[in-house]
């Protein structure tokens, strides 16, 4: 796999002279800018053994003089993007032609993704490694975050789900390595069992892009790419480290790969995390119990059994202890609304601890995974991809008596995936691809809660295929594809009458999503883009059968066996350009309808129990719209000082009642200053890419809904300023890069609409997070 | 390679067969720790015996809770006894002695719409704070009141009001809270 953000190309070297064990040997080269062809100017190049170096020049042409024959590693960075590493065997004179996607660098966080052709009609965003390096101390959804029309639906701050214009859980299929996330996704405080550190990198389609891939979607994906493995015969590695001061946070990850060739090509990879962190605190009080602790690895291992034909298989591991804020433990509504008006939370303690005690989830997920990748042709290809995943997931509340060990959810889901891709490159530009797919879930309440369970046993089977086509002319990009799904799913659920016996439903679906795109070149510097499709959605299992308290949010739900799937159209379209190379910009406009909505729609019925009266709630269909405009832009004042603002609007309708839907993200800006410095001497050492930061995020209060549609307010607009410094260092065999961000600087009290945890507290505190990360 | 086909010939060929299919029956739970049913027994000085009690076998949904209201006589004082029960299982079993087991992370609170009427603790926990299966009430006047009965779990018992039987500040959570009807004549 190529790394994302550079491509390297050896156009040709050639050979001038021949003599053995020659010490005047010159590598040299021509920087330059794959999308523009214009030359890069002051880019570093350097051999890492022999601590020789060179800066292009103002054609984009370096030299590297009195080079002796043999292997070296050549590391090419220039500023702000991220250093590339390349293996070079040296024995004649070296002319190199070095392409950097260094229009990327200028958007790299609006993301103008230059790299993936095959979704070139996609509106997509990425985000690169060294980013996700650089916010280890993030889960998977606060990264995602970042990017203009994605948000989190939060249970705290350790718990976090990523949104995408306006749709979560099971309306967003998130693809890890190639494979459908298989858990609990419909639990709204069930945060993906994903290490984004062990990903090389991690790209959200915004249009309609689930047409190749199985698993729920109305429309955007979310694409998870572990780091590949280097084609390098020397032992490599990474090795982070942070430090977070809200919390106590520490974490690491390394990783340790090499790419042997001696004969037998193969190659491993090992990635390892562990992070634990202690109570956060919101500007006025410790928030008891929101500690986290993990502990993940990823495995891989690649072997190139001829040249056209390479194996591989993935085996990683994500383990997570998660608290939930002691005071957000709620038995009715009478606690809810006593929390409401509470100045700080019941059982806040005034000092900080890393114990996690109950309530608590802790969540383990495993994923074992072999792939095939065989080469008929060079411009035809066939994958086999097989994938078993174990996700166990167990919940612990307050309970009486020493049961507070014992788990009140405890839910095990295993699922096989086995997938058979054809790619065919033919013709002038065509691209032909089509697959089929079968995946077996098996999710079973483990009998040890003495609690009844919140949603059914069952099995579910579905069948996919699909095709798509594309064709690209000069200026021009056309794809259109479709898919049918059949799903077949037995159920085996506990009856909500006394004596209890055991009541089976099945049900079937069967499903034709289709989609269609384009992009066009306008002109050199303006490109448009626009996709429509055409996608279904089958009622989940919680949506059918669940029937009782959510104590949580202090509602009876009931669940409706009679939910038809949900059919959504979305269209986007999107126009990105840049005026002389200073100001670059990308607009998306998107709406989606989605007929047969199904939400939880709050009834005028009051149910008694002995834990008081409940409202309730009942899972119904409705006919609902999404529509918004996702901006970014960036201008580079000088060639050292860029701006950035991006803003999200966001508008979700029930339009057979209408009103507005709830829990919809609002609106924000974003604004950052950047200030880049390419090198700095300090003393005898040399600084590179140094970066200052000042940013600010607005989030407008979430005004679009109605005061019944809520027990309280949605809160107050809020705003969080925050800094960042990075810069790198060569030490020998070593880069370091160090890193520390501010966060909430102004230690705001705020609460976030989308954060559950706002009924009891408020949100985070100021924040210091202080990392580095070495490679070598 | 062939372990792969291999595996995707076992896949499809295993989805084929009908047990792949049957999800695993659920265990019916044995839901120890459920509360079905609250007895409020108010004994007056001459052994005359008044019952308040709120029933719901099936839990939260299914049939509605069975609930009895009483009638008390005024310038009288009650001795009053809770019995929790978990009517689930069979015998029913007797939650009451979870709770005082656990006294000082229970309590039960008592609160009137009609301020003549009151209760006094007469137990306590381990740290000499009330839990309040054992109550004194006093009947004043004559009036139709609610009485509504709260179990808190996990209290802040040192709170302001709390050991005296003011809610307000007791925080924890509400494991049980019905209201009966309770006229004094």
């Amino acid at each position: 796999m190529l790394n994302s953000f550079f491509t390297l190309f050896i156009v040709f070297a050639f050979c001038v002279q021949s003599i053995a064990q020659n010490c005047n040997l010159e590598i040299s080269g021509l920087l330059k800018d794959e999308i523009t062809r214009e030359p890069i100017v002051y880019g570093n190049v350097f051999i890492k053994e022999l601590k020789l170096g060179s800066v292009s020049d103002s054609a984009g042409n370096f030299k590297i003089r009195d080079v002796c024959a043999g292997n070296y590693h050549l590391l090419v960075s220039h500023i702000g993007c991220e250093t590339v590493e390349y293996f070079l065997k040296v024995r004649n004179d070296t002319l190199l032609k070095i392409s950097l996607d260094h229009n990327h660098h200028h958007l790299h966080e609006v993301s103008i993704t230059a790299k993936l052709k095959e979704r070139t009609v996609q509106e997509s965003q990425s985000i690169s490694k060294q980013d996700l390096e650089e916010n280890g101390d993030k889960n998977l959804s606060a990264i995602l975050e970042q990017m203009s029309g994605v948000s989190s639906i939060k249970n705290g701050n350790g718990i976090a789900k990523p949104v995408v214009h306006g749709l979560y859980g099971n309306r967003l299929a998130i693809i890890n390595n190639g494979v459908a996330q298989s858990g609990q996704q419909w639990g709204v405080d069930h945060s993906p069992e994903i290490d984004p550190l062990s990903a090389n990198e991690i790209t959200v389609i915004k249009g309609v892009g689930a047409i190749e891939y199985q698993g729920n979607s109305l429309g955007s994906v979310i694409l998870i790419e572990p780091s590949s493995i280097e084609r390098e015969p020397h032992l490599h590695g990474a090795g982070n480290y942070f430090f977070e001061s809200n919390g106590l946070g520490n974490g690491m990850h390394f990783s340790l790969q090499q790419y042997k060739n001696v004969g037998l090509e193969i190659g491993w990879k090992v990635d390892a995390t562990v992070k634990k962190s202690g109570d956060n605190r919101s500007p006025n009080y410790y928030l008891r119990n929101t500690g986290n602790e993990e502990a993940n690895v990823a495995l891989k291992f690649e072997k190139s059994i001829r040249k056209n034909w390479i194996i591989d298989a993935y085996f990683s591991s994500f383990n997570a202890k998660l608290g939930v804020l002691r005071g957000a433990h709620i038995g009715n509504l009478t606690d809810l609304e006593e929390a409401f008006i509470r100045t700080e939370p019941f059982f806040t303690q005034d000092k900080f601890s890393y114990t996690i005690e109950a309530p608590h989830q802790q969540v383990n997920h495993h994923l074992m995974k072999l792939h095939s990748l065989y080469f008929i042709t060079p411009n035809q290809k066939l994958e086999f991809t097989y994938a078993v995943q174990l996700n166990q997931r167990k919940e612990f509340d307050v309970r009486r008596s020493g049961r507070s060990d014992m788990p009140a959810l405890s839910l095990d889901q295993v699922s096989n995936f086995g997938e058979v891709k054809y790619v065919n490159g033919f013709g002038e530009n065509w691209e032909f691809k089509t697959g089929v797919q079968v995946n077996h879930t098996d999710n079973t309440n483990v009998p040890e809660t003495n609690i009844l369970p919140l949603i059914p046993n069952y099995v579910a089977l579905e069948y996919g295929a699909f095709g798509m086509i594309a064709k690209s002319w000069d200026k021009t990009t056309f794809e259109i594809g479709g898919r049918y799904d059949l799903e077949n799913r037995n159920i085996a659920a506990i009856s909500n009458f006394v004596p209890r016996s055991i009541v089976q439903y099945s049900n079937s679906y069967s499903n034709f999503s289709a989609m269609t795109g384009v992009s066009q070149q306008l002109t050199e510097n303006w490109k448009l883009l626009g996709n429509v499709g055409f996608a279904n959605r089958n009622p989940e299992v919680n949506e059918l059968y669940s029937n009782g308290l959510h104590q949580g949010v202090s509602g009876i739900e009931l669940g409706e066996i009679a939910l038809r799937p949900e059919q959504s159209l979305k269209g986007t379209l999107s126009l990105k350009g840049k005026v002389k190379n200073k100001l670059f910009f990308e607009v998306l406009g998107y709406y989606q309808a989605i007929e047969d909505y199904i939400f939880l729609n709050p009834s005028n019925e009051v149910r008694l129990t002995i834990r008081g009266a409940f409202p309730v709630f009942k899972y119904e269909q409705t006919n609902a719209s999404i529509y918004g405009l996702d901006f970014s832009t960036i201008y580079q004042i000088t060639s050292q000082l860029e701006t950035k603002i991006q803003y999200s609007y966001l508008k979700g309708d029930d339009n057979s009642q209408g009103i507005p839907l709830i829990f919809m993200p609002a609106n924000n800006i974003y604004g950052a200053l950047t200030y880049d410095v390419k090198n700095w001497r300090l003393g005898r050492s040399k600084l590179e890419n140094i970066e200052l930061q000042l940013n600010n995020r607005f989030v407008f209060e979430q005004t679009h809904i109605l005061p019944e549609q809520d027990f309280i307010q949605p809160p107050k607009a809020y705003h969080l300023i925050g800094a960042k410094v990075s810069l790198e260092r060569q030490a020998g065999k070593f880069r370091f890069n160090f890193y520390a961000r501010a966060e909430n600087i102004l230690n705001m009290v705020y609460r976030d609409y989308l954060n559950r945890q706002r009924y009891f507290a408020d949100d985070l505190g100021v924040n210091i997070i202080a990392g580095i990360n070495v490679k070598f | 390679m062939r372990l792969l086909l291999l595996s995707f010939v076992v896949l499809f060929v295993s989805c084929k067969k009908d047990d792949s299919l049957t999800p695993t029956l659920p265990t019916i739970p044995n839901q120890e720790e459920v509360i079905t049913t609250l007895n409020y027994t108010l004994t007056a000085p001459n052994g005359d015996v008044v019952l308040f009690s709120f029933k719901d076998v099936d839990g939260d949904g299914g049939n509605a809770p069975v609930i009895v209201n009483g009638e008390l006589d005024t310038n009288l004082t009650y001795s009053g006894k809770i019995e929790l029960l978990n009517e689930t299982v069979s015998p029913a079993e007797d939650i009451t002695e979870e709770v005082k087991e656990e006294g000082d992370e229970h309590q039960i609170f008592y609160q009137f719409s009609n301020s003549d009427l009151g209760t006094i603790y007469t137990d306590t926990d381990a740290n000499g704070k009330p839990i309040g299966v054992s109550t004194q009430l006093i009947t004043k006047g004559t009036s139709s009141s609610t009485l509504k009965i709260t179990l808190r779990h996990t209290p802040d018992k040192n709170a302001s009001g709390v050991s005296s039987g003011d809610i307000s500040n007791a925080g924890g959570e509400t494991d049980i809270e019905v209201t009966f009807a309770l006229d004094v004549k």
